[in-house]
């Protein structure tokens, strides 16, 4: 009898409860996998232009030529 | 992700700064208490220290609201900090007596003459610097904290 009436409130909390909540998606609501290529197309897009390599290169050779401007930038930077 | 941008941007702003005293620390410690080199660089090493990690943090912060609803190059943001910095450590160093100018050029701690052909030089590598530092390192810092 007991087990009876445990169950009944059991079968009664759960029908509540899905009653409750809001559904869970399983699948998304969209396809996400062309946003996901459009990020990656966008990270392979930012490849360092040659003129930040030309502007990295020209400061070191300027530092191997004049190393006294060495001290200067510690200083100041 | 939206809640906190400045304090984030504040955080990715200070990380180069902070990893570029290690070098600077390291450069003073092996220079003057080891190879005992005459120079007082411990006279104008600790303010710049203090503030320049600070700042970076706070121009990030600036950066983050100037690009608020317009196009701004955090390269050109980068650029432009040097601007600031350049003339504050050329005023502390005049003051701390550690720079002198010369006609001929700018003497540092007594013992580093460049003339201004050089100096100047100097200056445009240091802006390049920023520039590239900006542009790559504290640009994917703000990228991994999700306010690039």
């Amino acid at each position: 009898m007991s087990q009876n009436v445990n169950d009944d409130e059991e079968r009664k909390l759960r029908e509540f409860l899905r009653s409750s909540l809001p559904r869970v998606d399983a699948e998304p609501r969209r396809d996400l996998w062309p946003e996901m290529l459009r990020r990656m197309d966008v990270h392979e897009q930012r490849a360092v232009p040659w003129f930040d390599w030309a502007l990295l290169g020209l400061a070191a050779a300027c530092l191997a030529f004049v190393p006294r401007i060495i001290p200067m930038l510690l200083y100041h930077l | 992700m939206n809640t906190h941008r400045y304090v984030r941007a504040y955080m990715a702003g200070i990380v180069v700064p902070t990893l570029g005293l290690l070098v600077a620390l390291s450069a003073f410690v092996t220079l003057r208490l080891i190879l005992h080199f005459p120079v007082p660089i411990e006279r104008a090493i600790a303010f710049p220290m203090a503030i320049v990690p600070n700042l970076w943090g706070a121009w990030n912060m600036l950066y983050v609201r100037l690009r608020q609803g317009r196009h701004w190059g955090i390269g050109l943001h980068g650029l432009l900090l040097p601007v600031l910095l350049l003339p504050m450590g050329f005023l502390l160093g005049r003051a701390l007596g550690v720079l002198e100018t010369t006609p001929h050029g700018v003497t540092y701690f007594g013992a580093v003459a460049l003339d201004y052909a050089h100096w100047l030089t100097g200056v445009l590598i240091g802006m390049s610097m920023y520039y590239l530092m900006w542009k790559y390192v504290v640009n994917a810092l703000n990228e991994i904290l999700g306010i690039a």
